[in-house]
């Protein structure tokens, strides 16, 4: 498994953007400079184009999207939006998103910092097994162990219960959390823990107060790379979930889409509604993100 | 190896403690379904009830049955071309856009943002996007070719066998380019700056420099890059469910081995769970076997 | 910190416990809320159809008023995800307690886990109905009826009314008609049909439109349940050509064309007529309150084996009892209700849908056209009803061979190849 892991821990290393901007005009002439940046903005279009298509349909009257695919909106015209909130109830399924989402994640980078760090720090018999254990669940497909994972839930009563979904979701996002913290306290030097073991701290309280904060990198890492799978996904809450009640946005938007299959107009307001919360985060945290990933994926 | 400052052993009660919470949760929601789909797989069932034990009776009724036993070296085949044609315009697109990122660092964030932003989108949304626009009625992208004069690319993208693949790859790679682009920007970022001007110095041409010198060094984002769009391209379902059905599109042109699983748990007969555990067994040896020999021949050319 | 020995140990219990339990049988507890101890029940109702939910409140309104105490919820899910759901949510008791089932083959999985209740001995009303109808379900092992039929679907070209008046054209009654129709439509640059080709499983329904008459509908059907024809015997091919020969009508660029936008095709007013199920009549009024809807099937073409204009038609699906439900009397009660000609008139006139029930008749005039017409002269839908009941089905075989077939990757005989040596597997005949 060591491919995936470091081969030296980098994680110290600035990121990118922190280097110094001088080089730029090392590399070839002005012309070849204003070429790259025209292709920088043509794959911008390419990347960005399809959702302002989406959002421009979003104002149309689906009559006018049938009869003439590509145009402007006559007016800025809130029909379709004010349609696609009343009948999909994306406030419901928001708030379940939200609750799901950020409850597994919390529990699942909580037990993976745990285990990674004990992983990582102290030397035991059977610790590379584990270690080999857990990041081998990176290449489990874990949907394939749905029907049992039914079952089961059936059994403890988890079945249309949110508290299941968050289990679910927190354990599948282990082995990646493992991974990335694990490489992180690889190149943490060993004087980290000896200071305060010499003040007489035991191994709890030295893992809250010394390990935790330093560690918070590869945590952020961790989070932002299980939030998005976890916000997205339909495949569980569709098979596990019973109640409209309880329905994650992902879930709410196909049933959504199947009702309004012939109905683009509404069709793309939805997708807009359901976009924009995402769309705001990003633009919040881009930083936080993009350093997020930076840091994870260099790793 | 290093020493580490070690007074003594960890008691275990600590090793318990902090290891435990992980191990459960992961060993009872990943590795126990695993090994009880493994059971499974050894029975006939009747619906959900749980019949006599056939061995490896539904593997060789999966492996047999027409047209299934024929569907799964296509799916499987669709699986690696569709690895193949990602490994190659996803991430070299992601490549090409982190090295003009490097090069050129004006908007360089901006830039960033709007090429990573597809990821958040769940894959579902992004497929239903995607064929809202290339319908052939409604869809805005053959009427925007027609209007420039390109009427004779205006075509059923998703319902031609021979274009469907590779919709399917270009749609993905629209979706998760900010990955590679990512890695490999880190990992520019990376590499000290005097090996390719002492290169230039030597009167080699830039894209000289960049293959002999750069290049090289890049060879470990390669690897995880290569192990990561592997895993992914074989569990690949939500994507191609949304672009084309369950029935992987038309004629089965994107069938791959999710929706083959897809098709025989939730929409096959009396003893659906028995085949489907058994189908799972198989896809699963699949993906594990290869990605660790993926990883490990990665990791011998990272050692020479 | 849990840690320690104990720890270790009661994890180990837990996982342990974990395996055990897996076995799906093992649960069958659970409490309903539902079943209050002051006699109050409550029922829900599962069901495909998410666009029913507003006329089903409707429907089980007068139901409630005739019983007090009983309070029916109608649950509807996604159409494509329904099986699933219904599948896993009628092994427990907090699933339905009554269902719509689906019919025919479909129907098989839940009768083979024991899911639903056998409803012959409960129902009395059900030797009412005819077998034809009966057939949709009915367990193919033991023949016993384990659902309420409750509509029945026919198959038709709908058509633009005014479309085909303003090209002065009529309801074709010859195979002749039908064609210089569609090429007066073409001439005029109307989209003279609106073919759903990307979501497959519109193929075989519109190859019984199509090409019912080519192979001969019942006839061809009796002798293909006593072995002595097959798929691949030439009415049957043949029937494969007629329907592809009208692709020449078929909208720009058909082969990526799905459902959603064929219907949109047709609603829009771009293309002149639909071959689809009557239940797009309701759908397509919705979508477009002015369109003018008719109805025809194709007449006959030369050489076809029958001689009158077939119309093809099947049993949707029934709602039958959980057998898990913890108020299984007022869930039998429930479906009893749903076999007498209250419950099908309120369906027929709520939904737009003809109803199962005998003797009802729709008020609203098409559907009491289709279903005239359908009486008269009525065809099955062979590969979804009668060659469903093993794996692979031959619906989906035929989904798959169609969809080659129509994108030209292979031929009427491969196609229908394709079928026969998936069906030859589990399909005995009964000569």
């Amino acid at each position: 498994m060591t491919a995936l892991l470091p081969p030296k821990a980098r994680a110290a290393s600035p990121a990118p953007s922190k280097r110094p901007r001088r080089a730029a005009g090392r590399h070839g002439s002005g012309l070849s400079r204003l070429g790259v940046q025209a292709l920088l903005w043509v794959y911008a279009a390419l990347a960005f184009g399809p959702l302002v298509l989406v959002l421009i349909g979003s104002f149309r009257p689906n009559a006018d999207i049938l009869r003439e695919p590509v145009g402007l909106p006559d007016s800025l015209n809130f029909d379709n939006y004010a349609r696609a909130w009343e009948t999909a109830s994306l406030s419901t399924y928001f708030v379940n998103s939200l609750t799901i989402t950020v409850a597994s994640v919390a529990l699942c980078v909580t037990v993976s910092a745990m285990a990674a760090y004990a992983l990582s720090r102290w030397r035991f018999r059977g610790r590379a097994l584990l270690a080999a254990l857990f990041i081998s669940g990176l290449m489990i497909p874990a949907k394939l162990g749905l029907l049992p994972v039914f079952y089961m839930f059936q059994s403890w009563g988890l079945i249309d219960n949110r508290i299941g979904l968050v289990l679910l979701y927190a354990a599948s996002g282990i082995p990646f959390s493992v991974f990335v913290i694990m490489g992180f306290m690889r190149g943490m030097p060993d004087e980290l823990e000896e200071a305060a073991r010499l003040d007489g701290c035991d191994e709890g309280r030295m893992f809250v107060s010394v390990v935790l904060p330093v560690m918070r990198p590869a945590l952020a890492v961790a989070t932002v790379f299980q939030f998005a799978p976890t916000w997205n996904d339909f495949f569980y809450p569709l098979v596990l979930m019973r109640s409209d009640d309880k329905y994650t946005v992902p879930v709410g938007l196909t049933r959504f889409f199947g009702e309004y299959a012939a109905d683009r107009a509404t069709l793309f307001a939805g997708l807009v509604i359901a976009l924009v919360p995402l769309a705001v985060v990003f633009a919040l945290a881009t930083k936080h993100i993009i350093s997020g990933l930076t840091a994870g994926m260099s790793k | 190896m290093r020493r580490r400052y070690r007074p003594d052993r960890t008691p275990l009660g600590w090793i318990a403690g902090f290891t435990l919470p992980a191990l459960v949760l992961y060993g009872l929601l990943i590795v126990v379904p695993l090994v009880t789909a493994f059971y499974y797989g050894f029975f006939r069932w009747e619906g959900t009830k749980q019949a006599e034990f056939t061995g490896l009776g539904n593997y060789q009724e999966v492996l047999t049955r027409y047209p299934l036993g024929e569907q799964i070296p296509v799916a499987l085949w669709h699986n690696v071309l569709f690895f193949v044609g990602t490994m190659a315009i996803q991430n070299t697109i992601g490549l090409g856009l982190a090295v003009m990122l490097y090069r050129n660092p004006r908007f360089k964030r901006f830039f960033q943002a709007v090429f990573s932003l597809p990821y958040l989108i769940s894959p579902l949304i992004v497929g239903y996007i995607w064929s809202l626009l290339l319908s052939p009625s409604f869809g805005p992208i053959n009427h925007i070719l027609e209007s420039v004069g390109l009427e004779s690319w205006a075509r059923p993208w998703l319902g031609e066998p021979d274009t469907a693949l590779p919709v399917l790859i270009l749609v993905n790679a629209w979706q998760w380019i900010g990955g590679p682009m990512l890695i490999f920007l880190a990992a520019l970022g990376g590499i000290p700056r005097e090996l390719e001007e002492a290169a230039s110095l030597d009167g080699a041409s830039a894209a000289r420099a960049f293959w002999s010198v750069r290049f090289p060094l890049l060879m470990p984002a390669v690897g995880v890059i290569t192990v990561l769009t592997f895993i992914g391209c074989f569990n690949i379902f939500d994507l191609v469910y949304a672009l084309g059905g369950s029935d992987g599109g038309p004629g089965g042109a994107m069938d791959v081995l999710g929706l083959l699983y897809y098709r025989t748990a939730f929409e096959g007969g009396a003893n659906a769970i028995g085949e489907s555990s058994a189908l799972a067994m198989m896809i699963f040896l699949v993906i594990f076997g290869v990605s660790i020999a993926l990883e490990r021949v990665l990791r011998r050319r990272e050692v020479s | 910190m849990i840690g320690r020995r104990s720890g270790l140990i009661a994890a180990l219990g837990t996982l342990a416990l974990a395996i055990g339990a897996c076995s799906p049988g093992a649960s069958d507890g659970g409490s309903d809320s539902g079943s209050g101890a002051g006699g109050d029940v409550t029922l829900e109702v599962w069901g495909w159809r998410q666009e029913d939910a507003a006329a089903y409140k409707k429907i089980f309104a007068t139901y409630e008023d005739a019983n007090p105490g009983v309070t029916v919820k109608y649950v509807p899910y996604k159409a494509d995800e329904y099986d699933t759901i219904l599948r896993t949510g009628l092994s427990d008791a907090n699933g339905p307690d009554v269902a719509q089932l689906r019919s025919y083959g479909l129907l098989q999985p839940l009768v083979a886990s024991d899911s639903v209740v056998a409803l012959d001995d409960e129902v009395d009303a059900l030797a009412e109905f005819p077998e034809a109808t009966l057939d949709g379900a009915r367990g193919v092992e033991d023949g016993k009826v384990y659902g309420v039929p409750f509509a029945l679907q026919t198959l038709h070209v709908i058509y633009n009314k005014k479309i085909f008046a303003e090209h002065g054209i009529e309801e074709p009654e010859t195979w002749d008609d039908l064609n210089a129709a569609f090429a007066t439509l073409k001439g005029a640059d109307v989209t003279p049909l609106s073919a759903t080709i990307s979501d497959t499983w519109m193929l075989p329904i519109q190859q019984e439109i199509f090409g019912a008459t080519t192979y001969g509908g019942h006839a061809y059907l009796d002798r293909m349940l006593a072995g002595q024809a097959s798929f691949t015997d030439k009415p049957w091919v043949d029937s494969l050509t007629t329907w592809k020969n009208t692709s020449q009508y078929w909208e720009a660029n058909f082969q990526g064309v799905n459902y959603a936008d064929a219907q949109a095709l047709f609603t829009s007013g771009q293309a002149a007529a639909f071959p689809g199920g009557v239940w797009e009549l309701a759908v397509f009024s919705q979508a477009n309150p002015e369109l003018e809807l008719g109805i025809f099937n194709v007449p006959p073409p030369p050489g076809a084996a029958a001689t009158e204009t077939l119309v093809p038609g099947y049993v949707d699906g029934s709602y039958g009892v959980s057998a898990k439900s913890p108020d299984k009397e007022a869930a039998l009660k429930l479906v009893n209700w749903m076999a007498s000609p209250e419950f099908g008139q309120a369906f027929t006139e709520q939904l737009r849908q003809i109803s199962a029930v005998p003797e009802v008749v729709p008020t609203d005039e098409l559907l009491a056209e289709a279903l005239e017409a359908y009486t008269a002269n009525p065809s099955p839908y062979v590969t979804y009803a009668y060659f469903s009941s093993g794996e692979p089905t031959a619906w989906d075989l035929a989904s798959e061979g169609l969809s080659k077939y129509v994108l030209g990757q292979s031929s009427a005989q491969e196609a229908a190849t394709h079928i026969q040596q998936g069906v030859d597997q589990w399909f005995k005949p009964k000569p």
